[in-house]
Formats: C-alpha cells, sequence, structure tokens
C-alpha cells in the first residue's frame, strides 16, 4: 500500500512538473492563426452565450480588438472556477469576461490596462438587510472563483456568513429567487443589465464591497503579448468603436481608457 | 511538496466529511430501500416501479441534483432543508433505483423450481422473497454491488453544481487559490483508497459467503 502511494505520488508529480514548461504564446498563436480567449457564457453583459454564439460587451470589444491586433481571436466557454488552471496550462491564452483586478490575482496573473469600472454590491430580496452588517448570521450567494467571493471572503464580517458559493451565476441568481440564499454579492454591471432585462425588482444596497477595475488576463510572464493588446486597447478607443460597443450595451461611454 | 499537501489536506478536512456523509447515509440506506422496492416490484407495483428506475437511471445524477434542490424542494416550500439532506435524499433515491436492477436481474436467475416448492410448502410471497430469492440474488450480483459503490465515492463529487463543498470542490478552491496543480494529487489517492477499502471490504464479505 504504501509502496503504491508511493508510486502515484512520484508519477503525478513528474506529469505535473512537465506541465510548468515556458509557453511562448506570441509564437503559438502566430503559428495557430489565432488566440484563444477564455470567458464564463453564464456572465451577461460581459460575456455570455445566445443561440450559440458568444455575445457580450467583452466579446464585441474583442471583436473590435481582432480588426487592429493582426490575427483572430476564438472564444472559448470555460468554468471560471478553473480559469487559473486553464491559463496555466496553455488551453487559452487570455481570460477576459468582467475579470476584476484584485490584489490576490495580480500575484498570478498579468493584467491590461484596466478598461472598465465596477462595484461589488449587495443584492437581496429581504427588506431586514440594508447593510453589511445586516449580513450577519445571513446565507450569503456568490459565484464560486468570482471577485464577489474574494471581497466577502477577505471582509471582517466573513466568518459570520455562511457563504454558499455555486460555480455558475444562474444558480447564484437562482438561489436568491428561491430565498435558498438571503442575499447575493455581485457586479453591478451584471445585476443592473439582468434587472432591467428580466424586470427583476431586486433591492441594491448602497453599502457594498468595494470597486474595482475589470481587466484582460494573461500569463504572468506574456508581458509582449499583453503588451499588443494595451495598444489594441487604446487603438480601438482611437477609432471609436470602444465607445460605439459601450453605448449599445450601457447607453453610456464608460470605456475607462482615453 | 509534502508538507504542503499536509497542509492542503488538513484545511479540506470539512469536505472530506461532507463526502463521506453523502456515501455513508446512501450506502446505509439505498440498498434497503432497493431491497424494499424490489418487494413491491415482484409482487404488485411492477409498472410503478419500473416507471421509477427508466426516470432516475435515464437521467444523469446531477441533473436530479439540480431539479431537486433549485425545483423541486422550493416548489413544495421546503427552502429549509440543508443542502446536504437534499442531496443525500437525491442520491439515495438514484442509487436504489440502480440496485434495483442489478437486484432483478440477480431474481431472474433464481431457479424457478425453488420458487414453486417453496410455494407448494406454503410460503407466502414474502417469505419466498427472503428466504429464497433475495439471498441467492445478493451473493450472484454482488461484484456488481462492489463496483457501484465504488461509482458512489466517485460521484459525490457531483455534490458541487448544487454549491455543496466537497472534498473535490475544496480541493479545486485551494487549486484556483494557489495556483499549484498538486492538490489534484491528493484528491486521487483519496478516491483510490476509499475504493480499494470498499474492494476489500466487499471481497472479505464474498469469501465469507463462498464458505457457506
Amino acid at each position: 500500500m504504501k509502496k503504491l502511494l508511493l508510486i502515484l505520488l512520484t508519477l503525478s508529480t513528474l506529469i505535473l512538473s512537465s506541465c510548468d514548461k515556458e509557453i511562448d504564446t506570441i509564437k503559438i498563436v502566430k503559428e495557430r492563426g489565432y488566440a484563444i480567449m477564455g470567458y464564463d457564457n453564464t456572465f451577461a453583459p460581459m460575456g455570455f452565450d445566445e443561440n450559440n454564439e458568444a455575445k457580450g460587451f467583452d466579446i464585441d470589444l474583442a471583436k473590435e480588438i481582432e480588426k487592429v491586433i493582426g490575427f483572430n481571436i476564438k472564444f472559448q466557454p470555460i468554468d471560471w472556477n478553473t480559469k487559473e488552471a486553464e491559463l496555466k496550462t496553455g488551453k487559452i491564452d487570455l481570460i477576459w469576461n468582467g475579470l476584476s483586478i484584485t490584489e490576490e490575482r495580480k500575484k498570478e496573473i498579468l493584467f491590461s490596462t484596466p478598461y472598465l469600472k465596477n462595484r461589488q454590491v449587495i443584492v437581496t430580496n429581504n427588506e431586514n438587510i440594508n447593510s453589511i452588517n445586516d449580513l450577519k448570521n445571513k446565507k450569503v450567494g456568490v459565484q464560486k472563483g468570482s471577485a464577489a467571493s474574494a471581497a466577502v471572503s477577505s471582509h471582517e464580517i466573513a466568518k459570520d456568513i455562511d457563504l454558499i458559493d455555486p460555480s455558475t451565476y444562474t444558480l447564484v441568481l437562482q438561489e436568491l429567487k428561491n430565498k435558498t440564499v438571503d442575499a447575493i454579492v455581485i457586479d453591478e454591471v451584471m445585476i443592473r443589465y439582468l434587472m432591467e432585462k428580466d424586470n427583476l425588482n431586486y433591492k441594491i444596497l448602497d453599502e457594498n464591497f468595494g470597486e474595482e477595475e475589470y481587466g484582460i488576463g494573461f500569463r504572468f510572464n506574456d508581458t509582449e503579448f499583453k503588451n499588443l493588446f494595451d495598444k489594441a486597447l487604446s487603438d480601438i478607443r482611437g477609432n471609436g468603436k470602444a465607445e460605439e460597443v459601450s453605448i449599445k450595451w450601457f447607453k453610456e461611454d464608460l470605456f475607462l481608457i482615453k | 511538496m509534502i508538507s504542503y499537501l499536509i497542509k492542503v489536506l488538513i484545511e479540506v478536512l470539512p469536505g472530506i466529511k461532507v463526502s463521506f456523509q453523502i456515501f455513508t447515509f446512501t450506502f446505509i440506506f439505498a440498498f434497503p430501500l432497493a431491497v424494499i422496492l424490489s418487494f413491491v416490484q415482484i409482487t404488485i407495483f411492477r409498472p410503478v416501479i419500473n416507471f421509477f428506475t427508466w426516470i432516475f437511471r435515464g437521467t444523469p445524477l446531477m441533473l436530479q441534483l439540480l431539479f431537486f434542490f433549485y425545483f423541486l424542494f422550493p416548489k413544495l416550500q421546503l427552502t429549509h432543508v440543508s443542502r446536504i439532506t437534499v442531496a443525500i435524499i437525491a442520491f439515495i433515491i438514484n442509487y436504489s433505483a440502480y440496485f434495483i436492477e442489478i437486484l432483478r436481474s440477480g431474481i431472474q436467475s433464481v431457479e424457478k423450481e425453488q420458487i414453486e416448492a417453496a410455494r407448494l410448502e406454503g410460503a407466502s410471497d414474502f417469505k419466498v422473497f427472503i428466504k429464497i430469492t433475495l439471498p441467492q440474488a445478493i451473493v450472484k450480483e454482488i461484484p456488481t454491488i462492489t463496483s457501484e459503490f465504488i461509482t458512489l465515492i466517485k460521484d459525490t463529487a457531483l455534490v458541487t453544481i448544487i454549491a455543496l463543498n466537497d472534498f473535490l470542490r475544496l480541493i479545486q478552491g485551494v487549486v484556483s487559490r494557489d495556483f499549484r496543480l498538486e492538490p489534484y494529487i491528493l484528491s486521487a489517492i483519496f478516491y483510490l483508497l476509499i475504493s480499494y477499502i470498499i474492494v476489500k471490504i466487499f471481497r472479505k464479505i464474498e469469501q465469507k459467503i463462498n464458505f457457506i
């Protein structure tokens, strides 16, 4: 039995260490002809699937970037919870889907210039919840692996909260609807969009879990590859396309890059 | 690396508890439930039980978990029932459906003469089932039942869909936080170890029975 365990351990270490090779992204992308962009296909309005087609603010921006960057971008739906592994092992070349720039993530992911502002807001249908303090001893829903989850976990109230974290936003919202949670914490950009689209009547609290910015995520060593995107981001500001996309989804120009 | 894995193991202990709870309750209750339903099946409500096994073997367990937790229980106003209870109920029902079918094949292989002889002696349906068909069916199907329980320990990972922090889910959380893939090794060892124990237990049972 002990021997068996040892064999297993050595084998798996070998397999795993071979995954850590440097990935030359620009070369691979040039050869392949396209870059692979990972996105969570339940995260409206940033990136989501409709009739088997990727749609959303980030997707539209990516399509504009394709036109100026010199290679195509393929949209690959991923499980938001394993996005880091997808990126690290080279299954995708970038994460672009309302990816909040957090201190934690900065240690593992290289971020582009921030292009949109967002807040992590508290949404509830319980009239007794009006502040962060009211969440004490309550069930709070967040998406697993999301910035909302990180924001709540790092807040001092975390130890008094029963955190419920399904893997997709669809299920987080369903929990709120079913009242299996008392409140959810979610990207303001998303919940405002959904409430208007589906005529939902939830309360968004004034107090929130902090403001943040969205960026495109790259492998930690992919500085050169990232610079291509930074340049492309300012290019689509320059040619007016970014403004067009922002007005299409948010009715105003929220694109941060000047 | 070993010390890192030990640290991770301690951190994911609550997940091991969740996986074990689901495994243990299903292990204990699914089979007896299947035995009862099998008796019902061969005596009175055959079509009802057939419909039951068709539904629960014919749809993914993950879908059943979603249905139970996000639809059925809220519709019945049972939102206060804990997540793990819902998961255990779904697992017991699902696994009993499989066991019914396994038992059915075992029951069919019992020689008809034995049953007829018992009937002639005046044994009731229940007595024939308990004393003659069921024991033989179980003995014959032990290998199949063993592999069903091995499947069960692996299936416990499906509860992640209703946001239950089982073992694999916590491991995944560690992976995405630490950005290291080694914790997956831990999970592999965990499932291998449990299935090894299950196989050992059932081998012992098999040997005991063969001696009789």
